[in-house]
């Protein structure tokens, strides 16, 4: 590989990701169009981009938000999820911290198993119904979403599309996940119930007519097919514990989501071309140019000198680099969409974990999906979820501004990413 | 038989009316929309009733029709608070298409081609002054709806 297509591989990243940040063009187009350079200019080929484990399309990560894709858009139809927020607000007894509490460890939960966007797509009609009945301004209870949907989907693999290729590219598996970030998760939450507290302090206004009105909702009306919530319910539980059961069954969550996918079409009156629909195909293209770019990256060198340099500026050091890891995926989560972000520092990641070596080495993988998905918390948009409740929002007459979020987020994210360093350095250098 | 001839009074609303009063103007007179006209009487825009009813909605139903069936029917008495204080223009989509507008001297078959290719049951009529170069501004002659215009072009057939 000669050393000018290595800038020009260079140039035509840097150019995209302009491209992506400012949103001069949508994203998919610029991915699609980069790595139709890339090719062009032979920086890859044909037989890395869509052949190669390592520089090409990442297969395993492309199928399994298919599958995943596909088993959450047959399960939103059966309005489980809107059942359970209902539920749960009328167990707080619309009382509007309880009501927060509620929303907000179910969106961590169900962000944890769905993705983020699914989640708060799902969430926010309801939060604006219960707001609406309590006569509360939505933003807070909006905003506290978004910070848990974040945060939750840092606790599995298939949580957040950075964890999917985090796990592909370093060969972790969903327990490896669930026993190293769901923990912390799991704390975070609890730390960003106690910081809503005092951040929305304001937002608290209890009305005894008011929860009246919210105790009369009937969540069982959500459920509109009984009979498809439990196949699909049921469908996902064995999709779990396909990813749980990894070490005994050796299937890849790819398979085991297209598996599950597969299932609940064969038992379900759904047809194919229904599930089919709710998958996101741009954003799997969107993917496909990210792996095409980054793969001409690694073909051309360029990675490699990158990750050369990293490891010089922390002279190897594991827990210079493990904190200079989750430091900088924060701050740049918090501008760019962290999917290119992870998409780019995955090779990166790698090599640097070949440099510092064992013990310490999987700690990097856990800075940079840490970094990656709660920096997204930092701005309003600093994720894909963000956004949409912010559109929804605003649709709604219920305006939130980007300022209004930062200056929420901004603290949010400080706090759960001081926690997340002092985990790390506790349970993986401290305690080591 | 001309547009100025086929055109028939038509209820209009202005921009800065109140949408309730839109809203009682569409039901009392069982109309499927509503002209609404400027300060000169001009008409802008066409007011469906069907975008009335879709502002009743609350915002997270569209977002999520299955939220309609758990709202009990208290709360659909009160749908139509949400009317209140909103004037007719903040009503509008905001991709609402000028009215089809045909002028006085139209035949039959132009005003049928003009509903036909605007996909549109409504045509306002304009008389516009007979010298464009002269001052003097077009003025609302009334609306032929397709079920005037079907009504005229079947007696025509007897």
């Amino acid at each position: 590989m000669s050393n000018w297509q290595a800038w020009a591989a260079l140039a035509v990243f840097a150019a995209v990701y302009v491209l992506i940040v400012t949103e001069w063009v949508h994203r998919v187009a610029a991915a699609l169009g980069g790595a139709a350079l890339m090719l062009a200019i032979g920086a890859t080929d044909d037989e890395a981009a869509f052949f190669s484990t390592d520089t090409g399309i990442d297969w395993n990560v492309v199928f399994l938000l298919l599958g995943m894709m596909m088993i959450v858009g047959v399960l939103r139809r059966t309005g489980v999820f809107e059942y359970l927020a209902i539920w749960s607000v009328k167990r707080a007894r619309a009382k509007p911290f309880r009501v927060m509490a509620m929303l907000v460890v179910i969106t961590a939960v169900a962000s944890a198993l769905l993705d983020n966007v699914t989640t708060v797509l799902l969430v926010a009609p309801v939060t604006l119904l219960v707001c609406d009945r309590l006569a509360l301004k939505a933003a807070p209870f909006l905003i506290a979403e978004v910070f848990a949907s974040n945060i939750g989907g840092t606790a599995t693999l298939v949580g957040d599309p950075p964890n999917i290729i985090i796990a592909s590219r370093a060969g972790l598996t969903f327990n490896d996940f669930l026993v190293h970030l769901a923990p912390l998760a799991a704390l975070l939450t609890v730390v960003l119930l106690a910081m809503c507290r005092f951040l929305f302090r304001d937002a608290f206004r209890y009305d005894e007519d008011r929860a009246a009105e919210v105790m009369a909702l009937d969540e069982r009306e959500a459920i509109r097919d009984p009979r498809l919530l439990a196949q699909g319910l049921a469908v996902l539980a064995l999709v779990v514990a396909g990813f749980v059961l990894h070490p005994v069954v050796h299937y890849a969550p790819s398979v085991v989501a297209l598996l599950g996918a597969g299932l609940l079409v064969a038992v379900s009156k759904v047809e194919a071309k229904d599930a089919l629909a709710d998958v996101e195909w741009p954003t799997l293209a969107f993917f496909a140019g990210l792996f095409v770019m980054v793969g001409a990256l690694i073909e051309t060198g360029v990675i490699e000198t990158v990750s050369q340099a990293l490891a010089d500026a922390t002279g190897g050091n594991p827990l210079a680099a493990t904190m200079t890891m989750l430091g900088a995926s924060t701050v740049l989560s918090a501008i760019v969409d962290n999917i290119p972000y992870v998409a780019t520092m995955a090779p990166i990641t790698a090599d640097l974990v070949h440099t510092v070596g064992e013990p310490h080495g999987q700690v990097l993988w856990w800075a940079l999906a840490l970094g990656a998905d709660l920096g997204g918390n930092a701005t309003a948009i600093g994720a894909s979820a963000n956004v949409v409740v912010l559109g929804i929002a605003e649709r709604n007459r219920q305006p939130i501004s980007f300022w209004t979020f930062t200056r929420y987020g901004i603290p949010v994210t400080a706090v759960t990413i001081a926690i997340s360093a002092l985990y790390l350095w506790i349970r993986y250098f401290a305690l080591a | 038989m001309r547009a100025r001839d086929l055109a028939e009074p038509y209820p209009t609303i202005a921009l800065d009316d109140q949408a309730l009063d839109a809203a009682r103007l569409l039901a009392e007179r069982r109309l499927p929309g509503v002209l609404v006209v400027d300060g000169d009487g001009l008409p802008k825009a066409v007011l469906p009733a069907s975008q009335l009813v879709r502002l009743l909605v609350p915002g997270y139903v569209l977002e999520d029709p299955s939220l309609a069936a758990v709202i009990d029917e208290a709360h659909a008495d009160r749908m139509c608070a949400a009317l209140e204080g909103l004037r007719v223009r903040e009503c509008l989509p905001k991709d609402v298409p000028l009215p089809v507008l045909a002028d006085a001297d139209d035949t039959t078959v132009e005003v049928a081609a003009l509903m036909a290719s605007s996909r549109t049951p409504l045509v306002a009529v304009l008389e516009r002054p007979r010298d464009r170069r002269t001052a003097g501004t077009p003025r609302l002659l009334g609306a032929i709806t397709a079920a005037n215009l079907l009504q005229h072009l079947l007696e025509a057939a007897r």
